[in-house]
C-alpha cells in the first residue's frame, strides 16, 4: 500500500515536470500552429545550462545559477524562431517539421559534442526523503512541486488576467486577423517564445534535478510532452497541465505491472490508445 | 578498391532505403519520421531467422513481410491523423521499435547485439567477398528502383501526387484518400526492409544502437538534399552524403578527437537540413511544376 | 434524385443547419441561395460526406447516404467542386482530368503487373476523352500547364472539366461563378446548359442573382441554417421574406 501511494507521489511529481513541458509545446502550437520538433532539445540544454554554470569554472549556486539558466534558455528559443522559424513562417508545412527536425538533430548533438555522451548530474548528495504516512519525499521533490504550481499560477494570471496573454490568444486564434486589429504578432510571437523557453528550461532543470542529465533526453521527453498535449486538447493550457499529471501518473503506476525498460514507451502508448478511442480530436481536416 | 567498393555497397544500401522513403514522403505527403523502424525490423529479422539456419531466400521474404505487416499496423491508427500529429507518432513509433530491440533480450540480445550474421546465399550462389555483395546491392538497387519508378509513374502514382496536393480535392473525386496512404506506407515500409536486410547482412553484426533517429534524420537529409518527389534526387543524395559519411570514418584521427567527430558529423547533418529547408528546399533536382510563389499549403 | 429530410447540425452551440428539408424533385438545375452564412456549404458538406449528420436523412437515388464517406458518395455518381477551386497544382492540366475516372485499373496496385495492357488502353481513351473536353472549355492550349499557373477563371473551367470527366449523375456546383470576370461567366453558363442538356442533374449554390434565374428550374432559400423559402426563381425573387433575409439583420 505505501508501494502504491509511494508510486502515487512519484507519479504527480514526474507530472507536474511533464505538464511545463506539454504547456510550452502547446503554447508554440497555439500560437505558431506547428509542432516544435525540437522543444525536447530546449527542455534538454536548459538543463545543460544550468549543468554549465554550476560546475567548474564558474561553480554557481544553485539558487544563484538557475536565473542565468532559464535566461540563456529563453536566448536559445528566440534565437531559434529569429533564425530558423520565422523565415519559414510561410513555407509548407513538411519543410517547417524537417527544419526543426534538423535543429533538433542539431542541438542534441551540440550537447553531445560539449558535454559527451555520459550520464551526469548535478551532484547533490543523495538526501534522505522526509516521511509522511508512509511516503517519502525529498526537499527537491518539494521544491518541484513548488515550482511547477508557481509557474502554474503565473501562467494562468498572465494568459487570462493580462494584456500580452489576450494578444497571444488572438495570434493563436487567426495571426491575420490579429495584426489587422493592431496586436503586434511580431512581440507576441517574441514573448510567446519566451514562455515557452522558460517552461521548457525550468522542466528540464527539475527533471535533471530529479534524475539525470544527457544529450538524449530531449527527444524522449517531447514524446512525453506531446502525449501529454494530446490528451488535454491542442493549444488547451489547462489540458497540457491535466495531461502531464496523467502521464507521470502512468508512468509510475505502469511500471508497477510491466517492466521498467518500457517506462518511457508507456506515453506513447497513451498517445496511441487516445488515437485509437477518441481519433476524431485530430482528423485530418475536413472541410 | 575495396574501399571504392564498400562505398559502393553502402551507397546502394542506402538508396533502396531513401527511394522507400521518398514514396512516402515526397510523393504522397506522409511525414514518416520513424522509418528507421522498419529498416531494423528488416535486419532483425533477417538477421535472426538465418542464425537459426532459415535460408536467406526464406529469411528475406519474411523480413521483408515482416517489414510490410508492421508497417501496415502501424499505419491505421495513425494515419487518421494530421500532418505533424502524424510525424510526432511515427517518431515515437521509431524510438519504440528500438526499445524493443534493446530490451526484449531473449529475443534479440538486447545491447549486446547480434554477431556473426551471415552472408546470404541467394539460389545457391554465395554472395560473400565485397565484389560479389556489390553485385547483390546493386540487383536489388535496380530492382527497387524498376518497380517505384513503375507505381509512381502509373494512374496509382497519380492519385498519391494528387492526395499530396490535395487530399480533400482527392477525396472528392471518389478516390478513397485513407486506402492509397495505406499502401503507399505499407510499401514503403516494405523496401525499407529490404535496405535494412541487405545491410545487416554486409555488416555481420547489428545492436539497437544502429537504429536511432540518426538513420532517420540521414535518410531524410538524403531525399530532401537530392530532390524529394523525384525519381533520381534519392540516388544523388544518398551518393553525395554516403560518401562524405562513410570517408569520415576513414579520416585517422589522433585518439583524444575521435569522440568529437560523430557528434560533429551529425551535427553537420542537422545544420544541413535546417540549412537546406530555409535556403534551398527543393533540394538539387527540382521536382517538375514548382512555381516560385505557390501560395503554401492552406489548412492542413 | 437528392433528398434531404429534416437534416441538423450544430457546431458548439451554434446551429448550423436546422431542420432542412429539400429535394431536387425531377427538375434538372436546382439553386441554393441565402445570405453568407445561412448554412448553403455546410449543406453540401453534409450532403457529400465531408461533415457528419446530427440528425436527419440524406439519399440519392433512393439510396441512404448518410454516413458514407466522401469518396462513396463521389462513387455513386455525385461530384462536387468548391467555393476556392481545388485544383491540383503541381500537376498538369491533363493530369488534373486524367484523375477524374473512376475505377481506373490503374490505380489498383496488382493490375500494375497482371493487367498492363488494359491499363494501357484505360489511359488510351481518357487521354482522348480528357483531351475533348479540354479543348470544349478552351483550355486545349493549356494542356501541359501545370494548373497553378492558370489563372483563377480558367482554374474554375478546369475543375468543371474535371467533374464532366468523371461522368457523374449529379453535380454540386458550390458558387461557380464567384471570382471570375463577365465573359467566363456567360461561358460556364453555356457550359452548365449543355451538360444539363445531356442528362446531367445540377444543384446550384449561387449569390449572383442573374445567374440563378438563366439556370435554374426550382430555387431553395436558406437563412441561418432553416429553409425559409422555395419555388421558381422569379417567384422567389419577389418573395418578401427572402428579400428581408437578404436585406435584414
Amino acid at each position: 500500500m505505501e508501494f502504491l501511494l509511494q508510486s502515487i507521489l512519484n507519479g504527480i511529481l514526474a507530472g507536474c515536470i511533464y505538464a511545463l513541458f506539454a504547456m510550452g509545446l502547446t503554447l508554440i502550437y497555439g500560437v505558431l500552429n506547428f509542432v516544435n520538433f525540437a522543444h525536447g532539445e530546449l527542455i534538454m540544454w536548459g538543463a545543460y545550462f544550468l549543468y554549465l554554470l554550476m560546475e567548474k569554472p564558474i561553480g554557481l549556486p544553485l539558487f544563484l545559477a538557475f536565473i542565468p539558466a532559464l535566461f540563456f534558455t529563453m536566448i536559445l528559443g528566440l534565437g531559434t524562431d529569429r533564425f530558423i522559424f520565422k523565415p519559414l513562417r510561410q513555407a509548407n508545412r513538411l519543410t517547417l517539421l524537417i527544419a526543426s527536425l534538423g535543429l533538433s538533430f542539431l542541438l542534441r548533438n551540440g550537447a553531445q559534442f560539449f558535454w559527451g555522451a555520459e550520464i551526469r548530474t548535478y551532484g547533490f548528495e543523495i538526501k534522505r526523503g522526509m516521511r509522511f504516512w508512509g511516503v517519502s519525499i525529498t526537499s527537491n521533490q518539494v521544491a518541484i512541486i513548488i515550482a511547477s504550481v508557481i509557474c502554474i499560477a503565473l501562467l494562468y494570471l498572465l494568459f487570462y488576467k493580462s494584456r500580452l496573454g489576450k494578444s497571444m490568444r488572438a495570434v493563436s486564434d487567426s495571426l491575420e486577423l490579429a495584426r489587422v486589429v493592431g496586436i503586434n504578432s511580431r512581440r507576441t510571437i517574441q514573448f510567446t517564445w519566451v514562455i515557452a523557453s522558460i517552461l521548457a528550461g525550468l522542466g528540464g532543470i527539475l527533471l535533471a534535478l530529479d534524475t539525470n542529465l544527457q544529450p538524449g533526453m530531449g527527444l524522449i521527453n517531447l514524446v512525453k510532452a506531446f502525449a501529454a498535449t494530446l490528451l488535454g486538447g491542442v493549444g488547451n493550457l489547462w489540458g497540457a497541465l491535466l495531461g502531464g499529471i496523467v502521464i507521470g501518473l502512468a508512468e509510475n503506476l505502469g511500471v508497477l505491472v510491466i517492466s521498467p525498460g518500457y517506462k518511457d514507451a508507456i506515453a506513447f502508448g497513451i498517445m496511441v490508445l487516445m488515437l485509437l478511442v477518441k481519433p476524431s480530436v485530430l482528423f485530418r481536416n475536413q472541410e | 578498391m575495396d574501399l571504392f567498393l564498400h562505398l559502393c555497397i553502402m551507397i546502394l544500401i542506402y538508396i533502396i532505403f531513401a527511394l522507400s522513403l521518398n514514396l512516402e514522403v515526397g510523393y504522397t505527403g506522409l511525414f514518416n519520421f520513424g522509418h528507421v523502424a522498419f529498416f531494423g525490423i528488416g535486419a532483425y529479422a533477417s538477421a535472426l531467422l538465418t542464425l537459426h539456419h532459415v535460408p536467406f531466400e526464406l529469411s528475406l521474404l519474411i523480413a521483408l513481410a515482416m517489414a510490410g505487416s508492421w508497417g501496415f499496423l502501424l499505419s491505421l491508427p495513425s494515419l487518421r491523423l494530421r500532418g505533424d500529429y502524424f510525424g510526432i507518432a511515427t517518431l515515437g513509433f521509431g524510438e519504440i521499435i528500438r526499445m524493443i530491440f534493446q530490451n526484449e533480450v531473449w529475443l534479440t540480445k538486447g545491447p549486446m547485439g547480434l554477431p556473426g550474421i551471415s552472408k546470404p546465399i541467394l539460389f545457391s550462389y554465395r554472395f560473400a567477398t565485397l565484389p560479389q555483395y556489390f553485385l547483390l546491392a546493386l540487383g536489388f538497387a535496380i530492382i527497387t528502383f524498376l518497380i517505384l519508378r513503375i507505381i509512381l509513374r502509373s494512374p496509382f502514382g497519380r492519385v498519391l501526387r494528387a492526395i499530396r496536393e490535395d487530399e480533400v480535392a482527392t477525396e472528392a473525386l471518389g478516390k478513397n484518400v485513407f486506402r492509397f496512404r495505406i499502401k503507399s506506407f505499407v510499401i514503403g515500409s516494405f523496401f525499407a526492409g529490404l535496405a535494412g536486410t541487405l545491410w545487416g547482412h554486409y555488416i555481420t553484426f547489428i545492436s539497437p544502437g544502429d537504429f536511432t533517429l540518426l538513420e532517420t534524420i540521414l535518410v531524410l537529409l538524403i531525399i530532401v538534399l537530392g530532390g524529394k518527389g523525384t525519381e533520381w534526387g534519392p540516388v544523388i543524395g544518398a551518393v553525395l552524403l554516403i560518401f562524405f559519411q562513410e570517408s569520415l570514418r576513414f579520416l585517422r584521427l589522433p585518439a583524444e578527437y575521435t569522440r568529437y567527430l560523430a557528434p560533429l558529423q551529425q551535427m553537420i547533418f542537422g545544420g544541413l537540413l535546417v540549412l537546406l529547408m530555409i535556403f534551398r528546399p527543393e533540394g538539387i533536382i527540382k521536382e517538375k511544376g514548382k512555381v516560385e510563389n505557390v501560395r503554401s499549403e492552406t489548412g492542413q | 434524385m437528392l433528398e434531404v429530410k429534416r437534416v441538423n447540425k450544430s457546431f458548439g452551440g451554434i446551429r448550423a443547419v436546422s431542420d432542412c428539408t429539400l429535394g431536387t424533385k425531377g427538375y434538372r438545375i436546382t439553386g441554393l441561395i441565402g445570405p453568407n452564412g445561412s448554412g448553403k456549404t455546410t449543406l453540401f458538406n453534409l450532403i457529400t460526406g465531408f461533415l457528419s449528420l446530427d440528425k436527419g436523412e440524406i439519399s440519392f437515388k433512393g439510396e441512404r447516404i448518410n454516413g458514407y464517406l466522401p469518396h462513396h458518395v463521389a462513387e455513386c455518381g455525385m461530384v462536387r467542386t468548391f467555393q476556392l477551386a481545388r485544383i491540383f497544382p503541381k500537376m498538369t492540366v491533363l493530369e488534373n482530368m486524367l484523375l477524374a475516372p473512376s475505377h481506373q485499373t490503374g490505380e489498383r496496385l496488382w493490375s500494375l503487373w497482371l493487367k498492363r495492357n488494359r491499363i494501357r488502353e484505360e489511359e488510351r481513351k481518357n487521354l482522348v476523352k480528357a483531351l475533348a473536353l479540354i479543348n470544349t472549355v478552351g483550355l486545349f492550349h493549356l494542356r501541359d500547364q501545370f494548373a497553378a499557373n492558370l489563372s483563377y477563371g480558367q482554374q474554375k473551367l478546369l475543375e468543371l472539366a474535371r467533374i464532366l470527366m468523371a461522368e457523374p449523375e449529379m453535380i454540386l456546383l458550390d458558387e461557380p461563378t464567384a471570382g471570375i470576370n463577365p465573359s467566363l461567366i456567360r461561358k460556364m453558363m453555356e457550359l452548365i446548359l449543355k451538360m444539363r442538356d445531356s442528362g446531367k442533374v445540377f444543384f446550384i449554390i449561387e449569390h449572383n442573382m442573374d445567374v440563378v434565374i438563366e439556370l435554374c428550374d426550382w430555387v431553395f432559400v436558406l437563412d441561418n441554417g432553416e429553409k425559409i423559402a422555395e419555388g421558381k426563381p422569379k417567384e422567389i425573387q419577389n418573395d418578401p421574406r427572402v428579400i428581408e433575409a437578404y436585406l435584414g439583420v
